[in-house]
């Protein structure tokens, strides 16, 4: 149990969590909105390559036109995968854009001027791993298994995607676009015509709706959407940063800064305390740093490579995308490849 | 794809009455709106208020304050923008036309969370850390741990102007404590009592924050009492020490001690951290 002044201790720096990540989560809701109804992500995801390992690169890559961390970068990932975008772009997104993006990159050459090489490792390994992830994740063509059903029902249907996609051809037949309609509940357009209209239908998806609206109406919209993701992501966000404080206020740290003089547990305990920390990439650079004196350069990278792919706060937000096994899938691979590539970095430079 | 209306001879607006009654009866989703304006508004007023009472210095580094306080306006311009737009929607009889969107819990529960969370905010004080953190973030492990590279390291600096955190710094790049024997020292900070120290010793030290709360670190030195044991100066007690620096061995490690002349209560400072 808490002593009174640990609460007090674990509340604060809740407060203070959601106090650095609302800027950040707004920023992220805006460019997700702004993405929804101002770019057609169709031609995004057109324009991606057809090899899933292109695809997973492309994907990553993204990241730099989204300079938002892991709290903004979730609904834009949401948002390509109801999109139709393949799993590789959109698991390297997810995985790369925290890291990969002008914001960070200078964030971290502010902190590590001194040693460049942990900025340009930082980059070229997250780039390298959300890719190689991405890549494995290719191999599950359709997505739907792994995603939350929220998340399946706002996507276009199996057929309609299997009809856009050439790559993906194994679409379930047995169900039309008419049976789903009949079973879903969703949204609906008033007033644009003499019947209501799903917004969530695929027909009206791949033409996009809202692109084809005046401005003024657009802006409406947008409005909505900014609020709904503000909220969903916001009450997620408050149980992420509950967890996190209370974990880093109730456990010693020394029982994690005691382990960081050895070439692997420094690394371990590293990727262990990016997990509890769940500080934001724009700004985790800083807290790394304070770390510099006392643990492997390696362990350093560990920390800024893998906290921004998956940590406590990320992971209740991955939650609101996928279902627990895509998240322990991507834990499990992006942990593995963070923690043999930093060994190389202890052990070889 | 559209969905074919079940009762042809009704006109849309009777349809659209029905909905809505049907809706109402259901449940309470006509206040859904309501509560997401309450919890925006009451995040961007306590934003502004952390800002406005100084308060977020205890929870922010300075240089990400602004984002903060931006991020206070810009929240209550959306809540009164969604206010507008409820009410226009009110007026005209229509429901809100959102693209479709998914959720972990039913939409009430988070704007609820939201708001109730919001408003315990304005109920909770931050309090700065104390030396029980410190403690527990390791202090007394690692006195000279701090950024590897100092960033606006002064060496003309003249030993008794150096706060807390210069002479760590000043210690990190030239670690040997022989070469600053006999520099005065005139330092600020607040009093951690260790176990691992005898008794005529104190800690003073002070927080260093990098972004938020979340990432404060402790650092310290270690402070040889003039006379008597440390019960005079009960932890979390903010002091100024001025005295000379020595060189002893603490904890089986040679390290720089402050041998204290004089102790002073001062109040704590509006920012307790530093940078």
């Amino acid at each position: 149990m808490l002593t009174a002044n640990q609460l007090n201790n674990a509340l604060t720096l809740f407060f203070s969590l959601m106090v650095e990540a609302i800027p950040f989560l707004l920023l992220g809701v805006l460019f997700s909105s702004a993405l929804l109804l101002f770019v057609d992500e169709r031609k995004l995801v057109a324009a991606v390559p057809r090899h899933p390992l292109l695809a997973a690169l492309a994907g990553s890559l993204i990241g730099c036109l989204f300079p938002v961390c892991e709290c903004g970068n979730v609904p834009v990932a949401r948002r390509l995968i109801v999109q139709g975008a393949p799993s590789s772009m959109a698991i390297g997104f997810l995985l790369a854009a925290p890291t990969v993006n002008p914001i960070v990159f200078w964030a971290t050459w502010t902190a590590f001027r001194d040693q460049p090489e942990v900025v340009f490792l930082r980059v070229g390994f997250t780039l390298l791993i959300a890719s190689i992830v991405g890549w494995v994740f290719s191999t599950q063509a359709d997505l739907r298994p792994l995603l939350q059903p929220t998340v399946t029902r706002a996507m276009p249907s199996q057929s309609t995607q299997a009809r856009s996609s050439s790559t993906r051809s194994h679409g379930n037949g047995a169900t039309t676009d008419s049976d789903l309609a009949l079973l879903q509940s969703g949204t609906f357009l008033l007033g644009t015509g003499t019947q209501p209209q799903r917004l969530d239908d695929p027909a009206m998806l791949s033409t996009n709706l809202a692109l084809s609206r005046p401005w003024t109406d657009r802006l409406p919209l947008m409005l909505d959407n900014v609020v709904q993701e503000l909220r969903e992501l916001g009450g997620v966000l408050i149980l992420g940063a509950a967890i996190a404080s209370i974990i880093q206020i109730a456990a010693p740290r020394e029982v994690i800064l005691g382990l960081g003089q050895n070439t692997i547990t420094s690394i371990l305990a590293m990727m262990l305390l990016a997990c509890v920390v769940s500080i934001c990439s724009t700004v985790d650079s800083f807290f790394a740093l304070s770390f510099a004196s006392t643990f492997t350069t390696g362990s350093l990278l560990a920390f800024l490579v893998f906290g921004p792919m998956i940590d406590l706060k990320n992971i209740a937000l991955l939650w609101s995308v996928f279902r627990a096994r895509a998240i322990i899938y991507l834990f499990v691979l992006a942990a593995q490849l963070t923690f043999l590539l930093s060994l190389l970095v202890n052990l070889y430079i | 794809m559209t969905v074919k209306p079940s009762k042809s001879k009704l006109t849309i607006s009777q349809r659209r009455r029905a909905r809505k009654a049907n809706a109402k009866k259901r449940n309470l989703a006509w206040l859904q709106p309501l509560i997401d304006i309450l919890a925006i508004a009451a995040w961007g007023v306590l934003l502004l208020r952390y800002w406005l009472t100084d308060k977020i210095n205890i929870l922010l580094h300075p240089d990400y304050v602004w984002l903060a306080y931006s991020a206070g306006f810009f929240l209550l311009g959306l809540a009164a923008l969604k206010s507008v737009q409820w009410l226009r929607q009110k007026k005209q009889g229509q429901s809100s036309t959102t693209p479709p969107h998914f959720s972990l819990f039913p939409p009430g529960w988070s704007s609820t969370l939201l708001f109730a969370v919001a408003l315990f905010g304005f109920y909770f004080t931050p309090q700065p850390f104390a030396s029980d953190v410190a403690l527990n973030r390791g202090v007394t492990e690692s006195l000279t741990m701090t950024r590897s590279q100092p960033q606006a390291f002064r060496s003309a600096t003249a030993p008794e102007e150096r706060s807390l955190v210069e002479w760590i710094r000043t210690l990190n790049v030239y670690p040997e404590p022989d070469a600053y024997t006999g520099q005065r020292a005139n330092v600020e900070g607040f009093v951690i009592h260790s176990n691992e120290i005898p008794d005529n010793y104190l800690v003073i030290a002070r927080f260093v924050i990098t972004c938020c709360a979340a990432d404060v670190y402790p650092v310290g030195l270690p402070v040889k009492l003039p006379a008597g044991d440390r019960s005079a100066h009960p932890p979390d007690q903010w002091l100024r020490v001025e005295g000379q620096m020595i060189t002893e061995t603490l904890k089986n490690k040679r390290q720089l001690v402050i041998d204290a002349t004089s102790l002073t209560e001062i109040p704590e400072p509006d920012t307790p951290y530093d940078y």
